[in-house]
């Protein structure tokens, strides 16, 4: 394989993580209808991360908690209301969408809707290639092709159409699509929830092979802890448009500070059937991204709440290996 | 049990289906290859007239002349050798209309419906105004001020017909826009013109097909209705709605004049829109994902 990706960038030192999110903000209007008022939705609120070159970021949160928001801000699908994204200490909003592509790429959730029907394989694959605009078609051919084979696809499959294939299959192809040329962040938005469990696991450890070869780094957003606690090397949990705590893997899943991690690590199914359903304490009503609760915006369901939660809006407090916004949190008072 | 009862009902459905497909494509590639082959295939000059042998019956009545298949019209001329020129005046304005409407229709749908905001306020306006149009008002407005010619005819139709074209593709456009694929090319740096190209027009060309073969058909009738009315090709060019409109006086003694081309045109109509159903049928089970 190729090592261009060892190649060190100007701006690239030891410091510069391979990319950092600052103080991202995504507001969507919402019209009121005819007497109505205009709502406004928080998607994501005030989020600040990085990653450093090599890791992974994994993102977890319930539906509806703007993680897929996240994404697409990331990769300025969705131009930010407010805060910015830099890749290798280069802001992408500055940069023309060629430089971009060359940067940042995006796996998405369904393979059966991230690959236009109407084209072959291989040229799918080639089209970030081709958009570059300056790839002769020869060179186009032979990365399209080392691509295909190291994602474990044939040369007779490339000439297919996407409706020709499995699930699987077609994962692959929206992988080689995003990494044909070689960027350095990828942007993976739940790569497996669609896919059979027998073939998640396969796709997984060729991300995990693809990461290393290439030194890519990923943003693994998911719903599935323990997907993200198999790939993560960081994990940062989100709740109505916030990142609510963030720390080393390792440690989140072994002691979770803030009430919502507790809750969400506790809801995992387990493999026994009499156990049954966990009941996790948070209620049965999903939160309103629309309607944010004053103070901690988790208060309404946080099963240890004070009466100072629905007041006081809480600051991220450092933990050993990470943060959390939690007032229960300060002091050390309460784990 | 039950299966047996199913199964037959079930293949029936299909075949009809596919029927459909074939009788229609069967009429319009006959009726376009007979409009091609026009001056190698009469019989006669349609343009000639013949006072002596006016109103000569057609081959399935008393005292039918040899050599005139489907008669003589009022002037003497030989009606199978016009209608068969009157063939390739449909067609010609089918097509014609259709290509000049689904240009303007689609790009002005796919703009609007990719864009949004303002460009689909514009668009929407744009196809309101349209409605509120009447056909055929303006094509008296544009005969009288203009005189009346073929590419008149096949100007206001297809300036006019585009609307049906723009509201299928803007909301079709619209569903795409929002799909991965549209997303992923995006991100791959792709430009706009490229993403409008490659990845939304491919996957909406099969809801215009459709549109196309009904816009086909309603031009045809219309460019009928406008010559029987005097506002569209002018005499002595062989149109069908001519031969009606010029028919009609002799209607009462010699009614074949006007069913000849009326069948004509019926079947004409009749195969396009069944090509059309055909092939929204057969699309429409391929667009499974």
């Amino acid at each position: 394989m190729s090592t261009a990706t060892t190649m060190v960038r100007p701006q690239e030192t030891a410091a510069t993580p391979a990319i950092e999110v600052r103080n991202l903000r995504r507001t969507f209007r919402i019209k009121g209808g005819l007497l109505g008022k205009d709502r406004e939705v928080v998607a994501v609120d005030d989020v600040s991360f990085s990653v450093p070159t090599g890791g992974v970021l994994g993102v977890v949160g319930e539906s509806g908690c703007g993680k897929s928001t996240l994404a697409r801000v990331i990769l300025n699908l969705l131009p930010p209301t407010s805060g910015e994204v830099l890749v290798e200490g280069r802001r992408l909003s500055a940069l023309d969408r060629r430089a971009r592509a060359r940067l940042i790429q995006p796996i998405f959730q369904d393979p059966f809707s991230s690959l236009n029907p109407r084209r072959r394989i291989k040229d799918i694959v080639a089209m970030p290639l081709v958009a570059q605009g300056n790839i002769p078609a020869r060179q186009v051919n032979d990365r399209v092709a080392e691509m295909l084979t190291r994602v474990g696809l044939s040369a007779e499959q490339g000439e297919r159409f996407p409706a020709q294939l499995s699930g699987g299959q077609r994962q692959r192809v929206a992988i080689a699509r995003a990494l044909v040329l070689r960027p350095r962040i990828v942007i993976c938005d739940e790569p497996t929830s669609a896919l059979d469990v027998s073939v998640q696991a396969q796709i997984l450890n060729l991300l995990a092979e693809l990461r290393r070869e290439l030194n890519l780094t990923y943003l693994f957003i998911s719903h599935n802890l323990a997907v993200v606690e198999h790939v993560a090397s960081e994990v940062a949990v989100m709740y109505l448009g916030r990142i609510v705590e963030r720390a080393e893997a390792d440690a989140l899943f072994r002691a979770p500070r803030h009430p919502y991690t507790r809750a969400l690590l506790a809801s995992v199914l387990t493999p026994e059937p009499g156990l049954g359903v966990p009941d996790v304490g948070l209620g049965d009503t999903l939160p309103d991204p629309a309607n944010i609760p004053p103070g901690c915006r988790f208060h309404p369901r946080c099963p240890v709440a004070e009466p100072r939660c629905a007041v006081q809006v809480p600051q991220a407090v450092a933990t050993t290996d990470g943060a959390a916004e939690c007032l229960l949190l300060e002091g050390a008072a309460q784990p | 049990m039950s299966g047996a009862v199913v199964m037959p009902a079930r293949r029936r459905v299909a075949w009809g289906k596919r029927a459909g497909l074939v009788i229609g494509g069967v009429i319009v590639g006959a009726v376009l290859l007979v409009a091609i082959l026009a001056p190698w295939i009469t019989p006669h000059d349609p343009f000639v007239q013949n006072l002596d042998n006016r109103l000569s019956v057609p081959f399935w009545m008393e005292g039918a002349k040899p050599g005139h298949l489907l008669g003589t019209d009022g002037l003497g001329r030989d009606y199978l050798s016009r209608l068969i020129y009157g063939a390739r005046i449909s067609m010609l304005i089918g097509l014609l209309t259709v290509v000049t409407s689904g240009l303007i229709g689609t790009t002005l749908g796919v703009l609007g419906g990719f864009f949004g905001g303002k460009v689909d306020d514009a668009v929407l306006f744009a196809i309101t105004c349209r409605l509120a149009i009447p056909v055929v008002l303006v094509a008296l407005a544009v005969v009288g001020l203009l005189g009346s010619s073929l590419t008149l005819v096949i100007l206001v139709l297809g300036l006019l017909l585009w609307d049906r074209f723009a509201v299928v593709a803007r909301s079709t456009t619209m569903q795409v826009r929002n799909l991965d694929y549209v997303s992923a090319a995006w991100a791959a740096g792709l430009s706009t013109p490229a993403i409008l190209l490659k990845e939304i027009l491919p996957n909406i060309a099969s809801h215009l097909a459709v549109v196309a073969t009904l816009e086909m058909a309603l031009a045809i009738l219309l460019e009928a209705a406008l010559s029987f009315l005097g506002l569209g090709v002018p005499p002595p060019l062989p149109s069908w709605g001519l031969m009606i409109a010029e028919g009609k006086d002799y209607m009462f003694f010699s009614p074949w004049v006007i069913f000849i081309p009326g069948v004509a045109l019926f079947i004409l109509v009749f195969g396009i829109n069944l090509l059309g159903d055909g092939l929204r049928d057969l699309l429409g089970a391929g667009d499974t994902r």
